[in-house]
């Protein structure tokens, strides 16, 4: 039976907000909509949330640790830490040519 | 459970039991965090209503992403299944709407009307033969499934359609009496009373229909089939699809067709003309059929892809 590759598309996609969130450390929801809200000015609600965080742990991509006062924290995995570099890569590759054809210098990313 | 606990519980209702087991409690700590003691808002409880519901989908097995080719074929032949259920709905109305038009319209004179309904009778009666291989197909399957003790999955399914479907068989017999007591004209909406007690007894079948259907996508889901089986059962589904195309097309030539020789057929007045033609049955009925095909060419799709 083929697998089919994890389901990330876009840079504003839930799945890849979270695992852009969760590479720096387990989180659990509160702090993952707020730690997007920050960094991508998006404002994901907790169904979106709730889905996506199904999806990535149904194809592995993080994984769940143990609840705190009713909260639980999820971590990133290994496939999820390898399949965000490829988003990433993707991302910048896109990035750079557009960059490049509009003239413009993106600079460091901070 | 307080009474704020357990209003914020019910605003995951909408999410199926085992994800709600899973993600709930966490979900519900979220809900806390993000609102406070305050009420849920309007958007908040939409939102919930809305991914909720595509959970249930996704559950289903009938949206979403999936693993396998294997599962997008399985997928994609319940998206036709359900589709199909919709057609089944879309039918009887369809049915129901064009009884006795023949009359209206001399088959020597103006053929198409005839000719179009033939071609849905024809075409409709196919798709239910497809749908009775696939259940043949699944057969083998279904019964190794019962025999490895699947019964109890599938009790609370089998036991709600058996029961809708009960009442909606043991009412009838009470109606077709009352309905052999009345005039044409008091059977075709001259009484309210009648009218109300069919629309009660339309609304049981459509929903025992809907119901078995929930069955069949339920062993669907779980069954174990070959590649062969599953190959041929998606086979089955896209000429299901192809079935319920040529259905659509054809009710809509009928309904053309009776606008432009026997308006009066479908407004119920002499003299009706073909600008009066849009008929509420027919409308819904055909409505149905568009939202059926949307469906099934969503799992054609998802079977031509894999």
């Amino acid at each position: 039976m083929a697998q089919k590759r994890p389901t990330l598309r876009r840079q504003n996609d839930p799945p890849v907000l979270i695992l852009t969130s969760l590479a720096d450390g387990p989180k659990h929801g509160h702090a993952l909509i707020k730690d997007v809200a920050a960094f991508a000015g998006v404002t994901l609600g907790p169904g979106a949330l709730y889905g996506a965080i199904a999806r990535l742990e149904e194809e592995g991509l993080i994984e769940p640790l143990a609840p705190v006062d009713r909260r639980r924290p999820y971590r990133i995995t290994a496939a999820g830490s390898a399949a965000l570099a490829e988003v990433a890569r993707e991302l910048h590759t896109v990035s750079t040519v557009a960059a490049a054809r509009l003239g413009l210098s993106l600079g460091a990313a901070g | 459970m307080t009474g704020r606990q357990g209003d914020r519980a019910r605003l995951l209702r909408w999410y199926p039991p085992a994800w709600r087991e899973r993600y709930g409690e966490e979900m519900l700590a979220l809900i806390e965090d993000e609102i406070g003691a305050g009420e849920a808002g309007l958007r908040l409880r939409l939102s919930l209503v809305g991914h909720g519901l595509a959970e249930r989908a996704r559950g289903a097995g009938v949206v979403g992403p999936s693993a396998s080719r294997d599962a997008d074929l399985r997928r994609g032949a319940l998206l036709v299944l359900a589709a199909w259920c919709s057609f089944m709905v879309a039918g009887a109305g369809y049915a129901k709407a064009a009884e006795h038009f023949d009359a209206a319209v001399p088959v020597g004179l103006h053929p198409l009307p005839q000719v179009a309904y033939d071609v849905v009778a024809a075409f409709g009666a196919l798709g239910g033969v497809l749908v009775l291989v696939g259940a043949v197909v699944a057969g083998p399957g279904f019964l190794r499934m019962l025999r490895a003790g699947a019964w109890p999955r599938l009790r609370r399914h089998v036991l709600r359609a058996s029961v809708v479907s009960g009442f909606a068989a043991v009412l009838v017999v009470p109606l077709a009496l009352w309905a052999h007591h009345l005039s044409d004209h008091q059977r075709n909406g001259g009484s309210v009373l009648y009218g109300a007690a069919f629309l009660a007894w339309a609304a049981l079948g459509v929903a025992s229909l809907v119901l078995w259907t929930a069955v069949a996508v339920a062993v669907g889901r779980r069954v174990e089939l070959s590649a062969r089986a599953l190959r041929a059962e998606a086979g089955l589904a896209v000429g299901l699809a192809a079935a319920m195309v040529v259905v659509t097309v054809a009710s809509v030539v009928w309904w053309a067709g009776m606008a432009v020789y026997a308006p009066s057929f479908l407004t119920g007045q002499q003299g009706g003309t073909a600008s009066a033609v849009f008929d509420l049955p027919l409308i819904v009925a055909v409505g149905l059929m568009v939202c059926g095909l949307a469906l099934s060419s969503v799992g054609v799709r998802r079977i031509v892809r894999a």
